[in-house]
């Protein structure tokens, strides 16, 4: 585990990337405290108040704090769209490697049944889900996990295929092993590493997509200050204070980047490479 | 007259990250026109490393020492240019790889491969290259070279395509051609017309070869001289048909005595009467039949063969034959027509396979870096089997013991270990469910010989202790005549032969194992 940090240490995007992470961590747990207002006070004087010295980020159009309300918001964006990929990256990642297991009919039925769901755009896909299910951010989270998981089956069966060939595997198969065992013990744990990474990238779409719905207001509901829904509410005032909406359109920019960035240094990390 | 290669005081480094490792030191040697030089070292010893030090194609690490040099004939290859030495590779100097179904480009024709080559170094025009390029195959004993031209190299076999990698190195005359372990991944007869096909290509051409082996037995049949590299030192160089009777060096000597010789036997005793395991009809299919497509024939036809109480034996054939997939329906890994008795109690199909059985069958795969989850450390390794046969974990130190390994390895991780280590790990789990049957699927071949001697002995120690039978899978004839007690041959998933060793004295032996032990490579003096 300290040995990848330290390759991810080695890559300019490794460093990058975990350095807003940092920042991105820092904000989730600290954001109550560092914030120097609370997010729902609101001043009628200082309505769409420009960045300065009172607001470094300017104020909205109830004279709420900007920079209060993206520190506090945070907090109820980055860790349901990471909660929601990794969630919906392990349910894949169990359904792929068990289809890479069981081969045959079975590899072919599961297979077609996430073709099937594939077909359907990850947005869509979203909004079915959560206007079936209701409105708010749990919805919108389980959505989200719904969406990630054929896709991640799909890149963990490519993966488990080449891992099932394996002596190993054999030797379980051999031993006379159930087949949980065999999928969780003995093919998991190698094809992680490809999971991992292609999950950690998947965030940055997560919170993109988190963003979408309560921009749509199918995610989180007023007054809450997750960034997509400020956007939303911000989208009217666009030209009368464009730093209410510049805001949290940077912060989610930020966390996909940021995301995307360890993404890609997991991928050097994980992976090192013949040094041929 | 100056030599062809001269590699003088050639040093070389790798730069990693545990700090830089010498791989080569003070190489010294020339190889003259007309002269093939056998190059014997372990893996791990530095030959591949000085073929690409040759070829000049060394990884980014590398970091060559000041001093030193490799001349090609007049030419430095050191100093040449990458422009010139595009010139010289291929065109002066070309190089036959291990593996032929990777050496060649899966998505270009056979045809194109070869006459590129040819378009390339010798200036002709398409379709002068593609002519000459279908008389190479022809020259190398190809049938059909015109036919074989327009093929992709997945529709060609093992032999066929390192014959075409052949004919390549061969195409614009090289002067000098290094050979990299070449029938090392072929079976023994496909090998064995490799190497005839070589010695005919070599007293027609007259070309110098540096041939790479870790073979001892092969190199010595094929070489005029053998250099003995250790650890990046050659330690010895002598004609090849003195490295076997009078070897010098100690490390040499140590080589010498680790080639298996079909005559010395390494078990004394006889099996005992009673059968352990009888196999009856065993048919293995891969793929059924589909809508339009026929099923393909069998692996193995409906083979029967028995297994006695704490014997060993032998089963012998070509890749393809079908030696492994008797493995496969004997452990249940494939499903299988046919019926297995296990001391009287029959086993009707892979489902029906229950504890017991797979208990008292236990196998160990051919590559100890598959076989072993990397993500598991020794300890959990053996563990499992002692948890599913009802052993004490407690053990685990005592069965490392057993197979020669410190106990502290426990806490080790597969890739912590070196091949031979790994093999002893795959033994120990095999011995930890207390089997009365191993099957040794080729587990000494991808060892070295002295590893390899050393697996072997540790095998029939523990068959001494614990009355093991096992079942031996090789292409290594001189091998298991040393040690099994009869031998099957396999030939296109039939049984052709069933000898004992008295027979294989007499000599009343099948025409194909004869072929088969004529082309394995024995050691001379």
């Amino acid at each position: 585990m300290t040995d990848v940090l330290h390759r991810l240490l080695r890559t300019p995007q490794g460093v990058l990337g975990l350095a807003l992470l940092l920042v991105l961590v820092l904000a989730c747990l600290l954001g109550g405290a560092l914030a120097p207002y609370s997010p729902e006070t609101m001043d009628f004087a200082g309505r769409f108040a420009p960045p300065g010295t009172k607001h470094w980020f300017g104020a909205d159009q109830l004279g709420r704090d900007v920079l209060s309300r993206l520190l506090i918001g945070a907090r109820s964006t980055i860790p349901l769209a990471v909660a929601a990929t990794f969630s919906g990256a392990a349910v894949g990642a169990c359904i792929g490697t068990l289809s890479a297991y069981l081969g045959g009919r079975w590899d072919e039925a599961i297979t077609r049944t996430i073709d099937a769901v594939m077909a359907i755009p990850h947005l869509l896909l979203a909004l079915i889900l959560v206007s079936t299910l209701g409105k708010g951010s749990t919805n919108a989270a389980l959505a989200i996990a719904i969406s990630v998981a054929p896709s991640m089956a799909r890149v963990t069966r490519s993966v488990a295929l080449a891992v099932r060939q394996q002596d190993y595997v054999k030797a379980a198969i051999a031993r006379g092993e159930g087949g949980g065992w065999i999928v969780l013990r003995e093919m998991l744990p190698n094809v992680a590493a490809p999971v991992i990474i292609e999950a950690t990238i998947r965030v940055a779409f997560a919170v993109m997509l988190f963003a979408t719905l309560s921009f749509l207001g199918l995610g989180a509901q007023p007054p809450a200050s997750e960034w997509g829904l400020m956007v939303s509410e911000a989208r009217r005032f666009m030209h009368q204070a464009p730093w209410i909406i510049v805001a949290p359109a940077l912060a989610i920019a930020a966390t996909a980047i940021c995301f995307n960035l360890l993404g890609d240094g997991l991928r050097d990390a994980l992976n090192p490479r013949d040094e041929r | 007259m100056s030599p062809v290669l001269a590699v003088r005081d050639y040093s070389l480094d790798y730069i990693t990250r545990g700090g830089t490792q010498r791989v080569l030191q003070d190489v010294t040697l020339s190889i003259d026109s007309g002269e093939v030089l056998g190059l014997v070292g372990e893996s791990g010893s530095g030959k591949t490393s000085l073929a690409w030090a040759i070829m000049r194609h060394l990884p980014g690490n590398a970091r060559e020492a000041p001093g030193g040099s490799l001349r090609l004939g007049d030419t430095d290859l050191r100093a040449a240019s990458n422009k010139a030495l595009e010139t010289i590779r291929g065109r002066r100097m070309s190089m036959v790889f291990q593996d032929p179904s990777t050496a060649l480009n899966p998505t270009l024709s056979i045809g194109r491969q070869v006459s590129e080559v040819l378009v390339r170094h010798r200036g002709l025009s398409e379709k002068e290259a593609w002519r000459a390029a279908t008389e190479a195959l022809e020259h190398v004993d190809l049938r059909d070279p015109a036919g074989l031209m327009k093929r992709y190299p997945h529709e060609a076999s093992g032999g066929e395509k390192q014959r075409v990698v052949i004919a390549t190195a061969f195409a614009c005359r090289p002067e000098l051609i290094v050979f990299d372990e070449p029938t090392t991944a072929l079976d023994v007869i496909t090998g064995a017309r490799i190497l005839e096909l070589f010695g005919r290509l070599r007293t027609e051409t007259g070309v110098a070869a540096l041939y790479i082996s870790h073979d001892l037995a092969l190199v010595a049949r094929v070489a005029d001289r053998v250099a003995i590299l250790e650890k990046g030192r050659i330690v010895e160089e002598a004609p090849a048909d003195r490295i076997f009777s009078t070897p010098a060096h100690e490390y040499t000597r140590r080589l010498v005595a680790a080639v298996p010789r079909p005559g010395h036997r390494l078990v004394a005793d006889q099996a005992q009467p009673q059968e352990l395991l009888r196999a009856e009809g065993i048919a293995v299919r891969y793929q059924r039949k589909r809508l339009f497509h026929a099923a393909p024939p069998p692996a193995t036809d409906h083979v029967s063969l028995d297994v006695r109480r704490g014997e060993i034996l032998g089963i012998v054939g070509e890749s393809g034959s079908g030696k492994s997939s008797i493995a496969r329906a004997l452990t249940g890994i494939a499903d299988y027509e046919g019926g297995i008795t296990l001391d009287g109690k029959a086993i009707g199909s892979a489902r029906a396979m229950n504890r017991a059985y797979r208990k008292a069958v236990q196998i160990v795969f051919q590559h100890p870096d598959s076989s072993l989850n990397p993500r598991q450390t020794v300890a959990d390794i053996l563990a499992r089997p002692l948890r599913l046969y009802g052993g004490d974990v407690a053990t685990i130190p005592a069965l490392l013991e057993e197979v020669r390994l410190p106990a502290s390895f426990a806490a080790r991780y597969p890739h912590q270990l070196s091949g031979g280590e790994k093999q002893r790990v795959a033994i120990a789990r095999a011995f930890a469910a207390k089997p009365e049957l191993v099957i040794c699927d080729e587990i000494t071949a991808p060892l070295d010989v002295s590893v390899q001697a050393s697996v072997v002995e540790l095998l029939l120690r523990l068959r001494e202790a614990n009355g093991t039978a096992y079942l031996f899978i090789t292409h290594d004839l001189n091998l298991v005549q040393q040690v099994a007690h009869r031998i099957v041959v396999m030939r296109q998933g039939e049984i052709v032969d069933l000898l004992d060793m008295a027979m294989l004295r007499r000599g009343e032996i099948h025409s194909y194992t004869r072929e088969l032990i004529a082309a394995s490579p024995t050691p001379v003096g």
